[in-house]
């Protein structure tokens, strides 16, 4: 099983999700994890897609289908290896009077994450980083009492100089975003 | 403008009449009216629809402009898409239906996923509930866009009538470009109703951001391909639907002509070539025939040609071909090696790949190589061809289709529905013009055939359309008699009927140890419900009155059924077991 990061740049409109992901039902593909959000251009947003799968063809085939959508204007498949990428994670940690404190020192400098809220008795804590990362740093806190953990969507970007005005239709011209 | 179009709804566009000509529009336009316009910038001459609630604004605009399109009004909403199958099928162009809300836009369903996989150019326009209740249940609403998304090439759904025009014209274009397909629009009510904001202009769209199909293939793979068929010893063309949407049956003939290499159809691919031409080989697939299918074990290039190795072409797709290399042709590029490793895979249209490596190709000498086709074709005849056209007792459906084919001189335009006939049409029909064999092909959809039929006489009216239908899918659509009877148009109908589902009890005889589990019917009397309809016919039983009663159906002005009692247990071969190697092939 290798993973695979989709980015699949569309146009902005209604419903296209939906025409991504059946694309997936029908080749009972299931979607690790799924980001979406417009892109620097002005009504044209990205989709990150992350899937597992055995064969390299299979993913292919699944990009050239994706490709077909009317709405896409581009579709990579990506190999780790050709991507940065990250998640972020938030945790909700209960913290009593009388329980072990946290070391927020360990948790800023080794684990690099912050706390970004503190309630009466539970803190906050974002992270940010790679899933690996992230779960490392969930081991860590366990002890502590985790009362809530949410992880986002990979956000990936090619490890190429291009960007990705150069992969959209030559003639259009794109509003920048901002 | 727009309070008065929510005030008033109904009455305030039914007043408008006669419809304005573009340009010279004092008056905004309705949605409604929007979209007749823009079917009218398209070319639209005909519709096939069904009116219901949500969709009566756009049948009030219609009123207005029967004139200038003609709106056929089908018994069911399957009827309509069928129908605009058929009519795009026959024409090239693209067939337009249309259908109400709810039940009527579900009623489409089945039309618009065999339009997509059998790549026909499909407009088809749905009513929708009023935007305001969109999402609440509201009576007849039916989410038709998430329904249709993975069977449509496109689908949009309109809230506001300032869109109509830019999406129409999208809707058309996606419906042709490239691999042709169904785009459905979905129209709520109050967009029909209300006025533009806007002076109506249609502009056709040549190009979107996202979707522009290559049509002029590159170079390099062109001289990749042409290199390999010029070094080819045994190279086999096999074709398929392609080569007809793109309209590129000259250009594929001239190729085959000037290589003079052996080729063979897909069931889609029939009449792209005339049966007779000295390089066609016939047709291969699970029931095709005997030299093209097992001479795909032979080649040592396959050149491929506006075809998708379909699992009832390839069967196993391991072992299919798996000694050749090969070339794919085909304008959509995620077909290429969806199926089959390529070597050589073009990108493109077919008529502009043919442009380009004619002048690459040169003439080989399969001389030797074409024979060891033709000398298969003697064990086929003795095993098959020759029993299917006699020696029993009963009329044979083959003997019916050849004797139609003999007496339509091989050029009428064959509609065929789906099962045991579709494959006998297939087999002895002698297609000796393009266009002529329509079937329900990648989908199979039983009661394809008598909707198809009209919509096929529609786009080619100057032809001589003639269905085969079994018994079974007769009584799918046989509520369109009533369609084809009210057009007044003559199309002539043929049930080879015996009594039973025939390709499934075929299968249940051979891989089901013969239980025959509910495929015998209890049929009606076909010929009465004909005449009820309007549509003469009679009943053909006996072997001496099958020429005279083919006469006379073909003599007959207007529409005519023939029903003709055929061998009951008839089984079609040759057959390749499904999933089996082409090699596993039965001629008994």
């Amino acid at each position: 099983m290798s993973t695979y990061t989709i980015c699949v740049f569309t146009e902005n409109s209604i419903g296209l999700l939906n025409k991504i992901t059946v694309i997936f039902t029908r080749r009972r593909i299931n979607i690790d994890s799924l980001t979406v959000s417009e892109t620097e251009r002005k009504g044209i947003s990205r989709f990150t897609i992350v899937i597992k799968h055995e064969k390299r063809e299979e993913v292919e085939k699944l990009v050239r289908q994706t490709r077909k959508i009317v709405e896409v204007l581009a579709v990579f498949g990506y190999l780790n290896d050709d991507i940065v990428y990250n998640e972020i994670a938030l945790f909700k940690i209960a913290t009593p009077l009388g329980s072990k404190p946290l070391d927020v020192d360990t948790i800023n400098r080794v684990y690099k994450a912050w706390v970004v809220y503190w309630g009466l008795d539970y803190v906050a804590i974002q992270k940010t980083g790679t899933e690996v990362e992230i779960f490392d740093f969930f081991k860590y806190l366990k002890p502590y009492g985790i009362i809530e953990f949410v992880r986002s969507g990979r956000v990936a970007v090619g490890k190429t100089p291009q960007g990705l005005v150069e992969y959209l239709p030559e003639d259009m011209e794109w509003e920048y975003y901002l | 403008m727009s309070k008065i179009a929510e005030i008033m709804e109904e009455p305030v566009i039914a007043s408008v009449s006669p419809a304005p000509e573009i340009g010279t529009v004092p008056k905004m336009l309705s949605g409604g009216q929007a979209l007749m316009e823009c079917l009218l910038a398209e070319g639209v001459d005909t519709i096939f629809g069904y009116p219901g609630g949500a969709i009566m604004p756009i049948y009030d605009a219609l009123y207005d402009y029967t004139d200038r399109i003609r709106h056929v009004l089908v018994r069911h909403e399957q009827g309509a898409s069928h129908a605009a199958e058929g009519y795009a099928r026959s024409s090239g162009r693209v067939g337009v239906c249309m259908a109400t809300s709810g039940p009527g836009a579900t009623n489409l369903v089945t039309g618009i996923a065999d339009a997509i996989i059998d790549c026909t150019p499909m407009v088809a326009i749905t009513g929708q509930v009023a935007s305001h209740l969109l999402g609440t249940d509201a009576f007849q609403e039916t989410d038709v866009i998430g329904i249709t998304t993975p069977i449509c090439k496109w689908n949009y759904q309109i809230i506001d009538p300032d869109e109509i025009p830019e999406i129409l014209a999208k809707a058309f274009f996606i419906a042709q470009a490239g691999k042709p397909g169904p785009v459905l629009i979905d129209i709520t009510k109050d967009a029909q109703t209300k006025l533009m904001s806007k002076k109506f202009e249609y502009k056709k769209v040549e190009k979107l951001a996202g979707y522009h199909p290559r049509r002029v293939p590159k170079i390099e793979q062109v001289e990749k391909a042409a290199e390999m068929i010029n070094n080819a010893k045994r190279p086999y063309i096999l074709f398929g639907h392609g080569v007809l949407i793109s309209e590129a049956v000259k250009e594929f003939q001239a190729f085959v002509e000037k290589t003079d290499i052996p080729c063979a159809s897909t069931l889609l691919g029939l009449s792209g070539m005339p049966i007779d031409h000295p390089n066609y080989m016939g047709w291969l697939g699970m029931h095709g025939m005997y030299a093209p299918n097992v001479m795909t074990d032979e080649c040592d290039v396959l050149i491929a040609i506006g075809m998708r190795f379909d699992d009832r072409v390839t069967g196993d797709a391991e072992l299919f071909a798996k000694q050749a290399r090969i070339i794919h042709i085909e304008i959509d590029p995620a077909e290429i090696e969806k199926i089959k490793k390529t070597e050589a895979p073009v990108v493109g249209d077919i008529k502009e790949v043919l442009n380009l490596l004619m002048p690459l190709v040169k003439k080989g000498d399969y001389t030797a190589w074409k024979n060891e086709f033709r000398k298969l074709e003697p064990e086929e005849k003795l095993k098959v061809t020759d029993r299917d056209l006699g020696g029993s007792d009963q009329i044979k459906m083959a003997e019916v289709v050849k004797m139609v084919s003999d007496k339509t001189k091989g050029e009428a335009c064959v509609v065929v529905d789906v099962g045991q006939h579709q494959m006998v049409a297939a087999r002895y029909y002698q297609f000796k013009k393009p266009h002529s064999y329509i079937a329900s092909g990648g989908l199979g959809t039983m009661g394809f055939a008598i909707p198809a039929a009209l919509g096929a006489k529609m786009g080619a009216p100057d032809r001589n359309v003639i269905a085969f239908i079994g018994d079974g899918c007769f009584q799918m659509t046989i509520q369109e008699l009533g369609t084809i009877a009210q057009s007044g148009l003559a199309v002539k109908l043929i049930i080879l009927n015996n009594n039973f589902l025939g390709m499934v009890r075929q299968w249940q005889q051979l891989f089901f140890d013969k239980r025959y589990s509910f495929v015998e019917l209890q049929n009606p009397d076909f010929i009465t419900i004909a005449r009820g309809f309007g549509i003469d016919g009679h009943k053909c039983t006996e072997r001496e009155s099958l020429e005279e009663s083919i006469d006379k159906m073909l003599n007959h002005q207007g529409s005519y059924l023939l029903e003709v009692v055929v061998e009951k247990e008839e089984n079609v071969f040759p057959m390749v077991p499904a999933g089996r190697s082409v090699s596993e092939i039965r001629l008994e």
